[in-house]
């Protein structure tokens, strides 16, 4: 046990939660914000996967990784855009049009890579793992002076590019929300969208805009877990990271520091489970506890939120300072 | 709009989602399609979409022909067995309005559960494989009366904690695989065999079928459809899902038990998924292998969104499925397009059949044309009187 | 009748000439209306509800087209085909159901649409912050930049609603029920900042049918019924009884055959109800009355004063801080709603389309909502479907469902036919009590007829019946003994309807009158 402790009390274990965190507090952005709009996107699952996919290629054919970044955020947001369509032009249920991006996903991705690859190379491959170098993925920046801090250093220096920008997002998406004249329109139109469109404000269009940003942190996520966490895209690699940012949106109270703490308490999770097979633990152990730590955390976030509502309710019920 | 006019605008609209869907599917072979010239990408494409389309039940061969092959078929039979308790687990589930989309995790579990019982419980044959059976679907009953409680005294959302379910059945399965029961002889990992006496014994005692592994559970799933159907609309729980499905303000008002019958769905839902799992597992194998969740579950959904939440349509959508699914694993055979496609075709078929306002515009023609034949009937008549 | 018009002939700044408004139902919500607005007056435009107030102002307002007539505003005849145009007009609407955003400021609530920035992407809080103090100063509109929507009481909420025209340059205000949130003392303060916009030139139109907070503030005041003014009167000149006559009368009597109730003994007991609601604003005030056996029961008044809340506690929509509700001895309050059904309580509820109806069921599945597990109905496991076949047939037969089948879904059914299901399943479980929330709103004359019939029916076969209409006729008409409710209280008891005028109902219903704590206590038979 005390073995184990000290294999967590290092720098490298604290770097691996800030690591493994980036791409879901990508994908919880990505919640918050079409929850402040007024609806969820449950499809980020399979956003996500298909902007690996994209980035991971098009990094390969165009032999740098910069045009692989901006194709994965592009195929977030036209992805988006189209799930917009569906559900704002033709009314399908949004929910079910996220059901069925996440299903196209899976076996979508693996299709158009071994398609794609053929095509172009003459050989269908099934990961591009084999074609992927170290310099076409994004690389990794290792701050002056803060590297010289004993363990300090080793925590926040030397992470990828997408890791620094993830935490930056945080902070920009709360800006964006509280501080723009965008994010009071996001936030009127989730509310009460008859108050905004009574003044003028256009709800289609701030939908479309908060699910295409929505579908923007997706491709900066997928193409962090294709272009970063590992080196090429491989089948499933997602592994269900865009439902837990559905679970960090609502334990993070729909806010944008809380989904960022409840996206760290998962990266947590993941990182022990990683560390318990290093210590000949089974990783099958440490694997569900994040799931189950969601579950955990709605329910809690469920029992304050109705122990709020009942102290309202029972001030209004004595008739507090009630006059005719 | 007539009843007539109503299905046949039902069955048009079914038609050419279908259609899209296949055109997006041909587009896609013939991109991927081997051949250098237009001519030859059209060729393959054509190849790829006879197999597609044809080849689930015929064979193509040069020396007879055409052949029908009941093989094949009963391959389909046999592959829709665990789709058909997915979908009807998901029609029930949907239908009271509750998106839980546990039927994935479910399934795994209930033939883990089953395959447990397979191999530890002594008990006579055929008994033993009911008992496996009902272990297995009551096993995840249980499981979904997490999310079911938690969403009617909480308002938890259902879907978020059935899709985290899903993935803690998983590793769980795996961690109790890998240290406890796992038949450390095997090269993979696979649990011990099952008892004979819990074998399903196949459908047909015939050498050719019994390859494609068709067994009685073709016949419980076709049972169970039946059985579905009768609670759904003739039953009063089955009546009780559909109102609050519809209309739950209406529902309490009129008197019925809301929370205990949306929990009551997720528990039906739960074992059908569980005993689908259980079918499958001791039709189709003899020790227990699976190391991941199996995709019933999301095929299952389709399969529900198709059948319109009716259980009497589920087996003519997953039998569909099941076709598509062996036409595209056949065209990765012999036309060498990728079988994945199956994941695209499903998931552009099942948006469309979503889509309310797909085809509203013609819906709306059929509208009134129905209310001016009406009036003008009306009309005829008082003038003929 | 006096039309109002200064002696020097002021030019009027609105001016709204023979509007009429049918919908595509065919009702009339406006005919041949005439309105002006002179400016700088406060006008109080009155009636009860469905009177066609709301839509008139609707019209003004951009939000509904008139089928004919004409608006002019300051001399210029406009097509105001959208709110934008209205407000682009000066107009500017206080809506009764306010349209805030509740997370958000104040500041923020009021620069929407209209956002002021620095750098060109930020929000310039310290500038929407002093635009709304300018505009909270200049019109003595007390708020709160900073606080929260959602923090701060309905008085002002309301205040930001105005402030939220003025910002956008109305100099026309039209204010739609505006005191039927407040307490009397927020009342009092609004009316302070009326008569400051007033001073100011403002104009405003008070949508109300409150008499005395009308004759107190008003300068002019328009009385519409049934959907025609009533004429226009300068509120001094008036006197209150003279505005009730006007406001609330029957143009046509309705009179309905039935034979005199002998009513038994009492099968719903109310006694002191009292609640409060979420904006404190207490809306039922010491209620208590008995329903009997074999006697309908009405309960009239204008809308708002309670009716719909008392509704709400007899069928556990809601409970109320303190009081008793027994049927039979036994207390219903906070009972679950399948119980209550149990005991013989059966409601025909106000909005058939939210709770009556399940829109894509069928007929036959809405009709036996409330006896699904019925012994008769049911064989074992399953349904009785010959049983229940019949019973759909029978019902739909005796209550002249017009369908084609009892297949058909409930929801393509016409207004009339719908809420003909809704009572065929309500009246036909052997009720000892019916609650009829207004039973005949919005459906066609047929219906009409047939419910009203039916209901007597069913009193003088020894049910009791709670009738709660705004429907003066149907109220006046059907009972055979009358509450009339007014701010929460119960107004008048009558024991017996027959000899009673609209002059005396209107008295009560609009607060002119009040009767005795002991002729109130007749309302209770114990």
């Amino acid at each position: 046990m005390l073995n184990f402790l000290k294999i967590l009390a290092t720098p490298e274990f604290f770097f691996s939660i800030l690591r493994i965190s980036a791409p879901i507090i990508f994908a919880t952005l990505a919640a918050i914000v079409v929850e402040k709009a007024g609806f969820a996107n449950i499809g980020l699952e399979g956003l996500m996967m298909f902007s690996a996919l994209a980035g991971s290629l098009v990094s390969y054919y165009a032999g740098s990784w910069v045009w692989g970044l901006l194709a994965a955020l592009a195929t977030g947001v036209v992805m988006s855009l189209v799930m917009g369509f569906f559900a704002f032009r033709l009314k399908t249920d949004i929910i079910l049009v996220g059901i069925a991006v996440n299903m196209m996903g899976s076996g979508g991705t693996l299709f158009l890579c071994k398609v794609i690859t053929n095509l172009t190379l003459g050989n269908a491959m099934a990961s591009t793992t084999g074609l992927i170098t170290r310099s076409l993925c994004i690389p990794d920046i290792a701050i002056p002076i803060i590297n010289k801090i004993p363990f300090l250093g080793g925590v926040l220096s030397g992470h990828n590019l997408l890791t620094y920008l993830s935490f930056i997002f945080v902070a920009l998406t709360s800006v964006m929300l509280y501080k723009t004249s965008l994010g009071l329109n996001i936030r009127s139109v989730g509310e009460n969208p008859n108050a905004a469109a009574s003044v003028g404000v256009s709800v289609l269009r701030i939908k479309y805009i908060a699910i295409a940003f929505s579908g923007l942190m997706s491709g900066f996520g997928g193409a962090f877990m294709s272009m970063a966490y590992a080196q090429g895209w491989s089948l499933d690699m997602v592994s269900g990271r865009g439902f837990i940012a559905l679970a960090a949106q609502a334990m993070g109270g729909g806010e944008c520091l809380g989904g960022m703490l409840s996206a760290l308490v998962f990266g947590f999770a993941q990182a022990l489970g990683i560390k318990f097979s290093a210590v000949g633990l089974d990783s099958n152990l440490a694997s569900p506890i994040p799931y189950a730590v969601t579950i955990i955390g709605l329910v809690v976030f469920a029992l304050v939120r109705a122990s709020r509502a009942k102290k309202r309710h029972s001030a209004a019920a004595l008739g507090k300072g009630a006059r005719k | 709009m007539t009843r007539k006019r109503q299905l046949r605008f039902t069955i048009i609209r079914s038609l050419v989602a279908i259609l899209i869907a296949l055109l997006v599917a041909t587009i896609l072979i013939f991109i991927s399609a081997s051949g250098a010239t237009f001519q030859a990408k059209l060729e393959a494409t054509r190849e790829a979409l006879k197999q597609m389309l044809a080849g689930p039940v015929f064979r193509f061969s040069k020396k007879n022909g055409i052949a029908f092959e009941a093989k094949r078929l009963a391959d389909i039979f046999a592959a829709m067995i665990p789709t058909v308790f997915t979908g009807l687990s998901v029609c029930v589930m949907f239908s009271a309005n509750q998106f839980n989309l546990g039927a994935e995790g479910g399934i795994l579990l209930g033939a883990f559960v089953s395959a447990m019982a397979a191999i530890y419980l002594p008990l006579p044959a055929g008994l033993h494989a009911v008992v496996a059976v009902l272990l297995g679907g009551l096993a995840v009953a249980l499981v979904m009366l997490l999310p079911a409680l938690l969403k009617t005294k909480l308002d938890v959302s259902e879907m978020v904690c059935s899709l985290m379910l899903n993935y803690i059945i998983m590793y769980i399965i795996k961690f109790v695989m890998n240290t406890y029961l796992a038949d450390k002889t095997r090269g993979s990992i696979q649990s011990f065999p099952f008892r004979e006496s819990a074998a399903i014994p196949p459908l047909v005692d015939n050498p050719v079928f019994s390859g494609a592994k068709l067994s009685w559970g073709f016949a419980v799933a076709l049972i169970a459809v039946v059985l579905c159907g009768l609670f759904m609309y003739r039953s009063r729980w089955g009546y009780a899902i559909r109102m609050i499905g519809i209309n739950q303000d209406f529902a309490k008002y009129s008197g019925m038990k809301v929370g205990a019958v949306i929990v009551l769905s997720q528990l039906l839902g739960g074992f059908l998924a569980g005993a689908g799992g259980g079918i499958e597992m001791l039709g189709r194998y003899d020790t227990f292998t699976w190391t991941a969740l199996p995709g019933y579950g999301w095929t299952g959904i389709t399969i529900a969104i198709l059948a319109g939440n009716n259980p009497y349509m589920v087996p003519l959508a997953a039998f569909f499925m099941a076709y598509l699914s062996k036409g595209c694993d056949l065209m990765a055979t012999y036309a060498k397009v990728p079988a994945q496609l199956i994941s695209i075709v499903q998931g552009v078929i099942f948006l469309f059949f979503a889509a309310e306002q797909f085809l509203s515009g013609y819906r709306q023609k059929l509208v009134v044309k129905s209310a001016q034949e009406e009036i003008a009937l009306a009309q005829a008549r008082k003038e003929g009187a | 009748m006096p039309d109002g018009k200064a002696p020097g002939g002021e030019a009027f700044v609105v001016q709204m000439k023979g509007i009429t408004k049918v919908y595509s139902n065919g009702v009339a919500a406006n005919q041949g209306v005439d309105f002006n607005l002179r400016r700088g007056e406060i006008h109080a435009l009155m009636g009860e509800n469905g009177a066609g107030k709301s839509t008139l102002m609707k019209m003004l307002f951009g939000m509904e087209q008139p089928t004919s007539g004409e608006i002019i505003v300051n001399g210029e005849k406009l097509e105001l085909t959208s709110p934008a145009v209205a407000i682009a007009h000066g107009i500017g609407m206080v809506h009764q159901h306010f349209m805030l955003v509740p997370s958000l400021s104040v500041a923020e609530n009021m620069v929407l649409g209209m956002v002021p920035r620095k750098s060109g992407l930020f929000i310039d809080r310290a500038k929407a912050i002093e635009i709304t103090r300018e505009y909270s100063e200049r019109f003595n509109l007390r708020v709160e930049p900073e606080a929260k929507v959602m923090d701060i009481p309905v008085g002002m909420k309301q205040k930001v609603e105005i402030l939220k025209a003025l910002v956008r340059g109305a100099k026309i205000l039209i204010m739609d029920e505006p005191t039927a949130v407040l307490t009397s003392q927020e009342t009092a303060e609004l009316f302070v900042e009326l008569k400051h916009l007033k001073a100011q030139g403002y104009t405003i139109v008070f949508i109300s049918h409150k008499l005395n907070e009308i004759m107190e503030i008003t300068d002019r005041l328009t009385i519409m019924r049934k959907g025609r003014s009533m004429g226009v009167y300068n509120t001094k000149d008036v006197t209150k009884e003279e505005i009730s006559r006007l406001m609330v009368g029957r143009d046509v009597v309705l009179t309905v055959q039935k034979d005199r109730a002998v009513p038994g003994e009492s099968v719903l007991r109310v006694r002191s109800l009292e609640y409060v609601n979420d904006w404190n604003k207490k809306m039922l005030d010491d209620i208590s009355f008995d329903v009997r056996r074999g006697e309908i029961l009405g309960i009239a008044g204008v809308e708002g004063n309670g009716q719909k809340e008392l509704v709400d506690m007899l069928f556990n929509f809601n409970t109320p801080n303190s009081g008793t509700v027994t049927v039979n001895g036994t207390s219903i309050l906070g009972m679950p709603q399948q119980k209550i059904r149990e005991l013989g309580v059966s409601l025909v509820p106000e909005d058939r389309m939210l709770f009556g109806i399940a829109a894509s069921a069928s007929i036959e599945e809405n009709v036996i909502s409330d006896r699904a597990g019925a012994k008769r109905l049911n064989n074992g496991p399953l349904f009785n479907m010959k049983a229940i076949h019949e019973e759909a047939d029978r019902l739909i037969k005796e209550y002249t469902v017009l369908c084609k089948s009892r297949s058909q879904h409930v929801g393509m059914l016409s207004g009339g036919n719908i809420q003909k299901v809704v009572v065929a399943r309500e009246f036909s479980n052997n009720p000892v009590l019916i609650l009829a929330d207004q039973p005949t709103r919005g459906i066609d004359v047929g219906a009409t007829e047939f419910i009203r019939k039916k209901l007597v029916e069913l009193s003088r076969s020894g049910i009791a019946v709670l009738l709660v209409s705004a429907d003066l006729n149907e109220v006046m008409e059907l009972s055979d003994s009358l509450i009339v409710m007014h701010n929460g209280k119960i107004a008048a008891y009558f024991d017996d309807t027959a000899g009673l005028t609209d002059e005396m109902m209107g008295e009560y219903m609009l607060g002119l009158k009040q009767q005795t704590e002991a002729e109130i206590r007749r309302a209770c038979h114990d």
